[in-house]
Protein backbone atom coordinates (compact mmCIF):
# COMPACT_ATOMS: atom_id res chain seq x y z
CA UNK A 1 0.00 0.00 0.00
CA UNK A 2 1.43 3.19 -1.07
CA UNK A 3 1.17 5.92 1.44
CA UNK A 4 1.25 9.13 -0.37
CA UNK A 5 3.87 11.28 1.08
CA UNK A 6 3.29 14.94 1.07
CA UNK A 7 6.45 16.40 -0.18
CA UNK A 8 7.19 19.66 1.36
CA UNK A 9 8.78 21.70 -1.29
CA UNK A 10 9.42 25.12 -0.05
CA UNK A 11 8.85 27.51 -2.84
CA UNK A 12 10.97 30.12 -1.30
CA UNK A 13 14.07 28.96 0.41
CA UNK A 14 14.27 32.03 2.58
CA UNK A 15 10.79 32.16 3.99
CA UNK A 16 9.96 28.48 3.84
CA UNK A 17 6.28 28.95 3.13
CA UNK A 18 4.04 26.05 2.41
CA UNK A 19 2.48 26.01 -0.96
CA UNK A 20 -1.04 24.77 -1.41
CA UNK A 21 -0.34 23.55 -4.91
CA UNK A 22 2.39 21.21 -3.79
CA UNK A 23 0.11 19.81 -1.11
CA UNK A 24 -2.69 19.35 -3.55
CA UNK A 25 -0.51 17.58 -6.01
CA UNK A 26 0.84 15.25 -3.36
CA UNK A 27 -2.50 14.01 -2.11
CA UNK A 28 -4.19 11.56 -4.48
CA UNK A 29 -7.57 12.63 -5.80
CA UNK A 30 -7.87 15.14 -3.10
CA UNK A 31 -10.59 17.50 -4.06
CA UNK A 32 -10.37 20.48 -1.84
CA UNK A 33 -13.28 22.85 -2.17
CA UNK A 34 -12.55 25.75 -4.40
CA UNK A 35 -10.69 28.07 -2.19
CA UNK A 36 -8.51 30.88 -3.12
CA UNK A 37 -4.89 30.83 -2.16
CA UNK A 38 -5.39 34.07 -0.30
CA UNK A 39 -7.47 32.27 2.33
CA UNK A 40 -5.58 31.34 5.48
CA UNK A 41 -4.64 27.69 5.62
CA UNK A 42 -6.97 26.11 8.09
CA UNK A 43 -6.70 22.61 9.39
CA UNK A 44 -10.03 20.78 9.17
CA UNK A 45 -10.40 18.34 12.02
CA UNK A 46 -13.29 15.89 11.92
CA UNK A 47 -15.66 17.06 14.64
CA UNK A 48 -18.20 14.50 15.87
CA UNK A 49 -20.77 17.06 17.05
CA UNK A 50 -20.14 20.23 15.15
CA UNK A 51 -20.47 23.00 17.67
CA UNK A 52 -22.41 25.89 16.23
CA UNK A 53 -20.01 28.29 17.87
CA UNK A 54 -16.80 26.98 16.35
CA UNK A 55 -17.15 25.49 12.89
CA UNK A 56 -13.45 25.89 12.31
CA UNK A 57 -10.83 25.39 14.95
CA UNK A 58 -8.15 28.01 14.82
CA UNK A 59 -6.31 27.30 18.04
CA UNK A 60 -6.93 28.82 21.43
CA UNK A 61 -6.03 32.35 20.51
CA UNK A 62 -8.94 34.74 20.40
CA UNK A 63 -10.20 35.43 16.95
CA UNK A 64 -9.41 38.90 15.81
CA UNK A 65 -12.68 40.80 15.75
CA UNK A 66 -11.57 42.58 12.62
CA UNK A 67 -11.82 39.32 10.73
CA UNK A 68 -15.49 38.52 10.41
CA UNK A 69 -15.89 34.83 10.89
CA UNK A 70 -19.63 35.04 10.63
CA UNK A 71 -20.21 33.91 14.23
CA UNK A 72 -22.99 35.95 15.83
CA UNK A 73 -22.07 35.19 19.45
CA UNK A 74 -18.68 36.79 19.70
CA UNK A 75 -19.68 40.20 20.93
CA UNK A 76 -16.75 41.29 23.02
CA UNK A 77 -13.58 39.96 24.55
CA UNK A 78 -13.30 41.89 27.77
CA UNK A 79 -12.79 38.66 29.69
CA UNK A 80 -10.21 37.18 27.38
CA UNK A 81 -10.71 33.72 26.07
CA UNK A 82 -12.62 31.18 28.16
CA UNK A 83 -13.20 27.50 27.67
CA UNK A 84 -16.67 27.06 26.29
CA UNK A 85 -18.22 23.63 26.56
CA UNK A 86 -21.87 22.80 26.21
CA UNK A 87 -22.85 26.46 26.06
CA UNK A 88 -22.10 27.33 29.76
CA UNK A 89 -20.45 30.71 30.11
CA UNK A 90 -18.03 31.63 32.84
CA UNK A 91 -17.38 35.29 33.48
CA UNK A 92 -14.80 36.88 35.70
CA UNK A 93 -17.49 39.13 37.28
CA UNK A 94 -20.60 38.06 39.18
CA UNK A 95 -23.03 38.93 36.36
CA UNK A 96 -26.33 37.14 36.80
CA UNK A 97 -25.35 34.87 39.68
CA UNK A 98 -28.14 34.87 42.23
CA UNK A 99 -27.18 32.18 44.72
CA UNK A 100 -25.96 33.77 47.99
CA UNK A 101 -22.72 32.13 49.02
CA UNK A 102 -22.71 33.36 52.65
CA UNK A 103 -18.91 33.10 52.80
CA UNK A 104 -19.06 29.35 53.16
CA UNK A 105 -18.38 26.27 51.06
CA UNK A 106 -21.48 24.59 49.67
CA UNK A 107 -21.84 21.88 52.29
CA UNK A 108 -21.55 24.31 55.17
CA UNK A 109 -23.90 26.72 53.44
CA UNK A 110 -26.55 24.05 53.13
CA UNK A 111 -26.11 23.05 56.75
CA UNK A 112 -26.34 26.68 57.89
CA UNK A 113 -29.56 27.24 55.99
CA UNK A 114 -31.03 23.99 57.26
CA UNK A 115 -30.23 25.00 60.82
CA UNK A 116 -31.65 28.48 60.38
CA UNK A 117 -34.93 27.25 58.90
CA UNK A 118 -35.23 24.66 61.65
CA UNK A 119 -34.79 27.32 64.31
CA UNK A 120 -37.20 29.72 62.64
CA UNK A 121 -39.87 27.08 62.40
CA UNK A 122 -39.23 26.15 66.01
CA UNK A 123 -39.18 29.61 67.57
CA UNK A 124 -41.24 31.66 65.15
CA UNK A 125 -38.94 34.66 65.24
CA UNK A 126 -35.16 34.76 65.16
CA UNK A 127 -32.51 37.45 64.89
CA UNK A 128 -29.67 36.94 62.43
CA UNK A 129 -27.67 38.94 59.95
CA UNK A 130 -29.52 40.46 57.03
CA UNK A 131 -27.75 38.38 54.44
CA UNK A 132 -28.68 35.14 56.18
CA UNK A 133 -32.25 36.27 56.75
CA UNK A 134 -32.80 37.12 53.11
CA UNK A 135 -31.07 33.91 52.01
CA UNK A 136 -33.27 31.67 54.12
CA UNK A 137 -36.60 33.04 52.91
CA UNK A 138 -36.62 30.73 49.96
CA UNK A 139 -36.11 27.62 52.06
CA UNK A 140 -38.65 28.55 54.71
CA UNK A 141 -41.24 29.11 52.01
CA UNK A 142 -40.30 25.81 50.50
CA UNK A 143 -40.87 23.98 53.79
CA UNK A 144 -44.23 25.63 54.31
CA UNK A 145 -45.23 24.75 50.77
CA UNK A 146 -44.32 21.13 51.44
CA UNK A 147 -46.45 21.22 54.56
CA UNK A 148 -49.34 22.72 52.65
CA UNK A 149 -49.30 19.76 50.30
CA UNK A 150 -49.32 17.36 53.21
CA UNK A 151 -48.76 14.05 51.45
CA UNK A 152 -46.40 11.38 52.75
CA UNK A 153 -43.79 12.00 50.10
CA UNK A 154 -43.68 15.68 50.96
CA UNK A 155 -43.49 14.88 54.63
CA UNK A 156 -40.48 12.69 54.01
CA UNK A 157 -38.87 15.39 51.93
CA UNK A 158 -39.36 17.83 54.79
CA UNK A 159 -37.93 15.31 57.24
CA UNK A 160 -34.85 15.12 55.09
CA UNK A 161 -34.28 18.84 55.35
CA UNK A 162 -35.32 19.90 58.85
CA UNK A 163 -33.16 18.66 61.65
CA UNK A 164 -35.85 17.92 64.26
CA UNK A 165 -38.72 15.68 63.31
CA UNK A 166 -41.12 17.04 65.93
CA UNK A 167 -40.97 20.36 64.20
CA UNK A 168 -41.90 18.73 60.91
CA UNK A 169 -44.89 17.00 62.45
CA UNK A 170 -46.01 20.17 64.20
CA UNK A 171 -45.56 22.10 60.97
CA UNK A 172 -47.64 19.67 58.96
CA UNK A 173 -50.34 19.82 61.60
CA UNK A 174 -50.75 23.58 61.84
CA UNK A 175 -49.86 24.97 58.41
CA UNK A 176 -53.22 24.27 56.69
CA UNK A 177 -55.03 26.38 59.29
CA UNK A 178 -52.49 29.10 59.54
CA UNK A 179 -51.43 29.58 55.93
CA UNK A 180 -54.32 28.03 54.06
CA UNK A 181 -55.35 31.19 52.26
CA UNK A 182 -52.01 32.89 52.02
CA UNK A 183 -50.16 32.38 48.74
CA UNK A 184 -46.47 32.70 49.37
CA UNK A 185 -44.67 35.30 51.44
CA UNK A 186 -44.77 33.40 54.69
CA UNK A 187 -41.96 35.36 56.29
CA UNK A 188 -41.33 38.94 57.20
CA UNK A 189 -37.94 40.57 57.67
CA UNK A 190 -37.51 43.56 59.97
CA UNK A 191 -34.16 45.27 59.87
CA UNK A 192 -32.72 46.29 63.18
CA UNK A 193 -29.65 47.77 64.83
CA UNK A 194 -26.21 46.43 63.90
CA UNK A 195 -24.48 43.91 66.11
CA UNK A 196 -22.08 45.38 68.60
CA UNK A 197 -19.09 43.05 68.08
CA UNK A 198 -18.61 43.44 64.35
CA UNK A 199 -21.22 46.00 63.28
CA UNK A 200 -22.96 43.39 61.16
CA UNK A 201 -26.38 44.54 59.95
CA UNK A 202 -28.97 42.47 61.77
CA UNK A 203 -32.57 41.63 61.08
CA UNK A 204 -35.45 39.81 62.66
CA UNK A 205 -37.08 37.22 60.47
CA UNK A 206 -40.44 35.94 61.57
CA UNK A 207 -43.23 33.79 60.28
CA UNK A 208 -46.05 35.93 59.14
CA UNK B 1 -50.04 61.98 62.76
CA UNK B 2 -51.58 58.89 61.25
CA UNK B 3 -49.94 55.54 61.04
CA UNK B 4 -48.55 54.77 57.58
CA UNK B 5 -47.29 51.51 56.17
CA UNK B 6 -43.71 52.11 57.22
CA UNK B 7 -44.58 52.68 60.83
CA UNK B 8 -42.70 50.32 63.16
CA UNK B 9 -45.96 49.16 64.70
CA UNK B 10 -47.21 48.02 61.31
CA UNK B 11 -43.86 46.54 60.27
CA UNK B 12 -43.52 44.67 63.53
CA UNK B 13 -46.97 43.22 63.16
CA UNK B 14 -48.37 44.83 66.31
CA UNK B 15 -51.11 46.50 64.28
CA UNK B 16 -52.89 43.45 63.01
CA UNK B 17 -52.08 41.06 65.81
CA UNK B 18 -52.98 43.21 68.79
CA UNK B 19 -54.38 46.55 67.69
CA UNK B 20 -56.22 48.24 64.89
CA UNK B 21 -54.84 51.19 62.97
CA UNK B 22 -55.09 54.30 65.02
CA UNK B 23 -53.93 57.88 65.12
CA UNK B 24 -51.30 58.73 67.66
CA UNK B 25 -52.43 61.67 69.73
CA UNK B 26 -50.75 61.43 73.13
CA UNK B 27 -47.06 61.16 73.94
CA UNK B 28 -45.99 57.99 75.68
CA UNK B 29 -42.56 57.61 77.24
CA UNK B 30 -41.59 54.30 78.81
CA UNK B 31 -38.27 54.02 80.60
CA UNK B 32 -36.71 50.91 82.08
CA UNK B 33 -33.97 52.21 84.34
CA UNK B 34 -31.89 54.36 82.05
CA UNK B 35 -33.13 52.99 78.73
CA UNK B 36 -36.02 54.59 76.99
CA UNK B 37 -38.12 52.10 75.10
CA UNK B 38 -38.38 52.69 71.36
CA UNK B 39 -40.24 50.48 68.94
CA UNK B 40 -38.49 47.20 68.33
CA UNK B 41 -35.84 47.65 71.02
CA UNK B 42 -34.16 44.50 72.30
CA UNK B 43 -34.31 44.15 76.09
CA UNK B 44 -33.32 41.24 78.30
CA UNK B 45 -35.61 39.92 81.04
CA UNK B 46 -33.02 40.87 83.65
CA UNK B 47 -33.54 44.51 82.77
CA UNK B 48 -37.32 44.46 83.05
CA UNK B 49 -37.77 42.83 86.41
CA UNK B 50 -39.20 45.99 87.88
CA UNK B 51 -41.97 48.07 86.40
CA UNK B 52 -40.95 50.88 84.10
CA UNK B 53 -41.46 54.56 84.54
CA UNK B 54 -44.23 55.68 82.22
CA UNK B 55 -45.00 59.30 81.44
CA UNK B 56 -47.85 60.35 79.24
CA UNK B 57 -48.62 63.60 77.52
CA UNK B 58 -51.90 65.35 76.96
CA UNK B 59 -53.04 68.67 78.39
CA UNK B 60 -56.07 68.33 80.56
CA UNK B 61 -55.65 66.75 83.96
CA UNK B 62 -59.27 65.77 83.92
CA UNK B 63 -58.75 63.21 81.17
CA UNK B 64 -57.93 59.73 82.37
CA UNK B 65 -56.03 57.06 80.54
CA UNK B 66 -55.54 53.32 80.80
CA UNK B 67 -52.24 51.58 80.15
CA UNK B 68 -52.20 47.93 79.11
CA UNK B 69 -49.08 45.80 78.73
CA UNK B 70 -49.52 42.53 76.85
CA UNK B 71 -47.39 39.85 75.28
CA UNK B 72 -48.96 38.55 72.06
CA UNK B 73 -46.41 35.77 71.55
CA UNK B 74 -47.10 33.42 74.43
CA UNK B 75 -45.96 30.71 74.79
CA UNK B 76 -43.87 30.92 71.62
CA UNK B 77 -44.09 33.14 68.52
CA UNK B 78 -44.38 30.07 66.33
CA UNK B 79 -47.34 28.79 68.30
CA UNK B 80 -49.10 31.62 70.15
CA UNK B 81 -52.14 29.77 71.35
CA UNK B 82 -52.25 31.66 74.65
CA UNK B 83 -52.31 35.03 72.89
CA UNK B 84 -52.16 37.49 74.66
CA UNK B 85 -50.77 37.50 78.17
CA UNK B 86 -51.61 40.49 80.33
CA UNK B 87 -48.61 41.74 82.26
CA UNK B 88 -49.80 45.06 83.62
CA UNK B 89 -52.95 47.14 83.74
CA UNK B 90 -53.09 50.64 85.18
CA UNK B 91 -56.20 52.78 84.98
CA UNK B 92 -57.22 56.31 85.93
CA UNK B 93 -53.94 57.87 84.93
CA UNK B 94 -54.40 61.63 84.67
CA UNK B 95 -52.95 63.33 81.63
CA UNK B 96 -49.40 64.71 81.83
CA UNK B 97 -48.60 62.39 84.72
CA UNK B 98 -47.41 58.83 84.99
CA UNK B 99 -48.46 55.44 86.21
CA UNK B 100 -47.55 56.34 89.76
CA UNK B 101 -50.68 58.43 89.86
CA UNK B 102 -52.90 55.74 88.43
CA UNK B 103 -54.71 52.78 89.83
CA UNK B 104 -52.77 49.57 89.25
CA UNK B 105 -55.48 46.99 89.08
CA UNK B 106 -53.35 44.20 87.58
CA UNK B 107 -49.92 44.28 89.16
CA UNK B 108 -46.77 44.26 87.06
CA UNK B 109 -45.47 40.80 86.29
CA UNK B 110 -42.03 40.74 84.76
CA UNK B 111 -41.96 38.86 81.46
CA UNK B 112 -39.94 35.67 81.38
CA UNK B 113 -40.11 34.31 77.83
CA UNK B 114 -39.02 30.70 77.55
CA UNK B 115 -39.00 30.18 73.80
CA UNK B 116 -38.31 32.54 70.94
CA UNK B 117 -38.37 36.31 70.79
CA UNK B 118 -41.51 37.84 72.25
CA UNK B 119 -42.97 41.24 71.52
CA UNK B 120 -44.21 43.21 74.50
CA UNK B 121 -46.72 45.91 73.67
CA UNK B 122 -47.71 48.87 75.82
CA UNK B 123 -50.97 50.48 74.75
CA UNK B 124 -52.59 53.63 76.04
CA UNK B 125 -56.33 54.14 75.89
CA UNK B 126 -58.41 57.11 76.83
CA UNK B 127 -61.14 56.50 79.37
CA UNK B 128 -64.54 58.15 79.25
CA UNK B 129 -64.60 58.80 82.97
CA UNK B 130 -63.09 57.71 86.23
CA UNK B 131 -63.36 54.18 87.54
CA UNK B 132 -64.97 52.79 84.45
CA UNK B 133 -62.45 50.01 83.82
CA UNK B 134 -62.28 46.79 85.80
CA UNK B 135 -59.80 43.99 85.86
CA UNK B 136 -60.28 40.87 83.78
CA UNK B 137 -60.57 37.50 85.43
CA UNK B 138 -57.24 36.05 84.33
CA UNK B 139 -54.01 37.00 82.57
CA UNK B 140 -53.64 34.66 79.59
CA UNK B 141 -56.03 34.65 76.62
CA UNK B 142 -56.46 38.37 76.98
CA UNK B 143 -57.85 40.19 73.97
CA UNK B 144 -57.03 43.87 73.77
CA UNK B 145 -59.63 44.61 71.13
CA UNK B 146 -62.43 43.03 73.13
CA UNK B 147 -61.22 44.70 76.29
CA UNK B 148 -61.37 48.11 74.61
CA UNK B 149 -64.79 47.40 73.18
CA UNK B 150 -66.08 46.16 76.53
CA UNK B 151 -65.16 49.30 78.43
CA UNK B 152 -65.79 51.73 75.57
CA UNK B 153 -62.17 52.74 75.33
CA UNK B 154 -62.23 53.06 71.56
CA UNK B 155 -59.08 53.13 69.50
CA UNK B 156 -55.72 53.46 71.24
CA UNK B 157 -54.11 56.87 71.54
CA UNK B 158 -50.52 55.64 71.81
CA UNK B 159 -48.58 52.39 71.60
CA UNK B 160 -45.01 51.17 71.78
CA UNK B 161 -43.50 47.71 71.65
CA UNK B 162 -40.18 46.05 72.34
CA UNK B 163 -38.64 42.61 71.95
CA UNK B 164 -37.56 40.32 74.71
CA UNK B 165 -35.88 36.92 74.70
CA UNK B 166 -34.33 34.60 77.22
CA UNK B 167 -31.21 35.68 79.01
CA UNK B 168 -29.23 32.55 78.31
CA UNK B 169 -29.94 32.28 74.60
CA UNK B 170 -32.42 30.05 72.91
CA UNK B 171 -31.00 26.80 74.14
CA UNK B 172 -29.91 25.27 70.84
CA UNK B 173 -31.10 21.92 69.73
CA UNK B 174 -33.11 19.96 72.21
CA UNK B 175 -34.82 16.88 70.93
Amino acid sequence: MAIPMAMATPTDSVTRVWSMSSLRSALPSCRLPSSTSRRAVTLRLPVSTPSPLLPSFSGLSPVNPLISTGLPDWKSFESGFKIIDGGGRVYAMRHGRRVPKLNRPPDQRKALLRGLTTQLLKHGRIKTTRARASAMRKFVDKMITLAKDGSLHKRRQALGYIYEKQIVHALFAEVPDRYGERNGGYTRIIRTLPRRGDNAPMAYIELV
Amino acid sequence: MSVNNRDPLVVGGVIGDVLERFTRSIDLRVTYGQREVTNGLDIRPSQIINKPRVEIGGEDLRNFYTLVMVDPDVPSPSNPHLREYLHWLVTDIPATTGTNFGNEIVSYESPRPTSGIHRLVLVLFRQLGRQTVYEPGWRPQFNTREFAALYNLGLPVAAVYFNCQRDNGSGGRRT
